[in-house]
């Protein structure tokens, strides 16, 4: 289980993928049936379209998914060591006793999530699991205390645990998300509308919240900044190679080009600049524009957070972006090279045609040969 | 096949049969030896002229006949970024395979994207218009096949992208 992780699985995916020659395969069926936002609702948990299962990323751990479900069973010891995308490492152990469940997480940029909330937020998420400072695992930031004797009694209210823990990293780096469509909706409340034409020049500079910057890996961020009509999030991107980037500016062009899609019109408006950071972080310190480096921002409007349900989604949807962009950049790769593979093979055949053919032994029907002398 | 591949193609194919006259050479400067000549570049009066049959500037074929071998390089059209990376790739896939195509040269020449080097060695023991087929076969597949990737690769993009937008409301 330990090597088995989800990496594992996703690797396997990436290889499965590879093999489908036809992209037409692979698209998700029967999406036009469902509504977009039973969909939405359904992505969070796993009860996901088969289809869509090889496009979309889960925003849950698998593991932690599986081992709960099993260790709700039947308690057993565990001492499970695993990782999720952007260097978040986990760690599932019984340390006292079987019913003992500890679940601790190491988050890159947790003292960036402290600092919007994150430690709130997860105390209203895990009530009673949550373990405070003082009792948090060595190495970890983030330490939940599941007693298995005292679970919830109905099997929905455990499927809902599970799915709720599952989710643990992406509740903790869902915070200065949720700080800052709260903010839109206080900046929306104060905002006037200029009188009048004449007066829009005058009007104060538009009002914005506070920037909010994630250092979700060593040298990638995320930028969240609200304002009173929209919210932006802004990804650094960097592509450690040439294959990379020039796949992953394709990827990134048709992210921009997608949303001209009639049925793509409620999307949150890409934008994509290479080198050039956009004009809301451009006073930043320590912004790398090298050739290497990308800017994605997404405009997210009030209708994607409209309500709780919806900007879970779009939390959890929007988190995986990065993780999204480089597994696809990947999967294409794959392709490639599975391509050329069959290519380069066909070319040898047609070379091998040129050698003439070696007579071959020839036989009587009593199965003597012949020999030459 | 659009109309200035064909004679570009016929061109190659003409050049290619009328050179592949090979005969065994041993070299004249070192006993013992009997190497390509065109590689070797020892004596320069069995090298023969080189050859450039170009269709456009960036699609080329150079063939450097000499009296035991013939060197090949072509160089491949690339329009783009994506055809260029797509190219580089491909190229590099085959040449890593070079024993298995006996003909095929390790390295490109400066200037190209892909040599072949046919001895005379080779020339006895294949048969000489297949090789030549095989060439032009090259030639042909190897547009086609950098298009399509990068077909595949533009049509991969747009799902991937409309599938991701589309789970937002």
């Amino acid at each position: 289980m330990r090597l088995f992780g989800q990496r594992f699985r996703r690797e396997l995916a990436i290889f499965g993928m590879s093999l489908i020659r036809s992209f037409a395969l692979i698209q998700p069926s029967g999406r036009a049936a469902k509504s977009p936002s039973t969909r939405l609702i359904q992505a969070s948990d796993k009860r996901e379209e088969k289809g869509s299962k090889m496009i979309l990323l889960e925003s849950h751990s698998v593991i932690i998914n599986d081992v709960l479900t099993d260790r709700f069973e039947k308690p057993s010891r565990a001492d499970i060591q695993f990782v999720d995308y952007d260097n978040v490492r986990f760690h599932l152990s019984t340390p006292s006793s079987k019913t003992q469940l500890l679940l601790s997480m190491s988050i890159q940029c947790w003292p960036d999530l402290v600092k919007y909330g994150a430690r709130d937020h997860l105390q209203h998420e895990y009530a009673g699991y949550l373990l405070d400072e003082a009792n948090t695992e060595p190495e970890y930031n983030v330490s939940l205390l599941i007693d298995l004797d005292k679970l919830p009694e109905s099997p929905e209210a455990k499927l809902d645990l599970i799915s709720s823990l599952a989710h643990l990293k992406s509740t903790a780096m869902s915070s200065p998300f949720i700080s800052a469509f709260n903010e839109q909706s206080s900046l929306q409340a104060s905002y006037k509308e200029p009188a009048g034409a004449q007066l829009a020049d005058q009007a104060p500079a538009e009002a914005k919240g506070d920037l909010k910057i994630v250092k979700y890996r060593e040298e990638e961020a995320i930028y969240i900044q609200a304002s009173h009509d929209r919210v932006t999030v802004i990804f650094s991107t960097v592509f450690k190679e040439e294959t990379d980037r020039v796949y992953g500016r394709v990827f990134l062009q048709e992210f921009v080009d997608a949303r001209r899609l009639q049925s793509l019109q409620n999307a949150p408006q890409v934008r994509y600049s290479n080198r050039e950071p956009p004009l809301e972080i451009r006073h930043l310190p320590g912004l790398k524009n090298g050739e290497d480096w990308g800017y994605v921002t997404f405009v997210l409007s009030p209708r994607h957070f409209a309500n709780p349900a919806q900007a879970l989604a779009t939390i959890n949807r929007i988190q995986l972006f990065r993780d999204y962009l480089h597994y696809h950049i990947k999967c294409s790769k794959a392709y490639m090279h599975s391509r050329m593979r069959y290519r380069v093979a066909e070319f040898l055949k047609v070379l091998n045609r040129a050698k003439p053919e070696v007579a071959s032994e020839k036989k009587t029907a009593s199965g003597r040969t012949f020999r030459t002398r | 096949m659009s109309n200035t591949l064909r004679p570009y193609l016929n061109a190659v194919r003409a050049t290619l049969t009328a050179s592949l006259t090979l005969e065994n050479f041993s070299s004249q400067v070192v006993e013992r030896h009997n190497k390509p000549e065109v590689e070797a570049h020892t004596s320069p009066e069995v090298l023969l002229h080189p050859l450039v049959v170009s269709r456009n500037e960036s699609e080329r074929v150079l063939i450097e006949p000499s009296v035991n071998s013939i060197r090949i390089s072509i160089a491949i059209k690339q329009a783009d970024e994506i055809e260029k990376i797509l190219c580089h790739k491909f190229t590099r896939f085959m040449m890593m395979r070079a024993e298995g195509f006996v003909i095929l040269r390790r390295k490109p020449l400066p200037g190209y994207d892909i040599s072949f080097l046919i001895t005379n060695f080779h020339s006895e023991s294949m048969l000489k218009h297949k090789l030549v087929d095989f060439i032009i076969q090259f030639m042909e597949d190897v547009d086609k096949e950098i298009s399509e990737m990068k077909l595949s690769l533009n049509a991969r993009a747009r799902i991937v992208a409309e599938s991701y937008l589309s789970t937002f409301a």
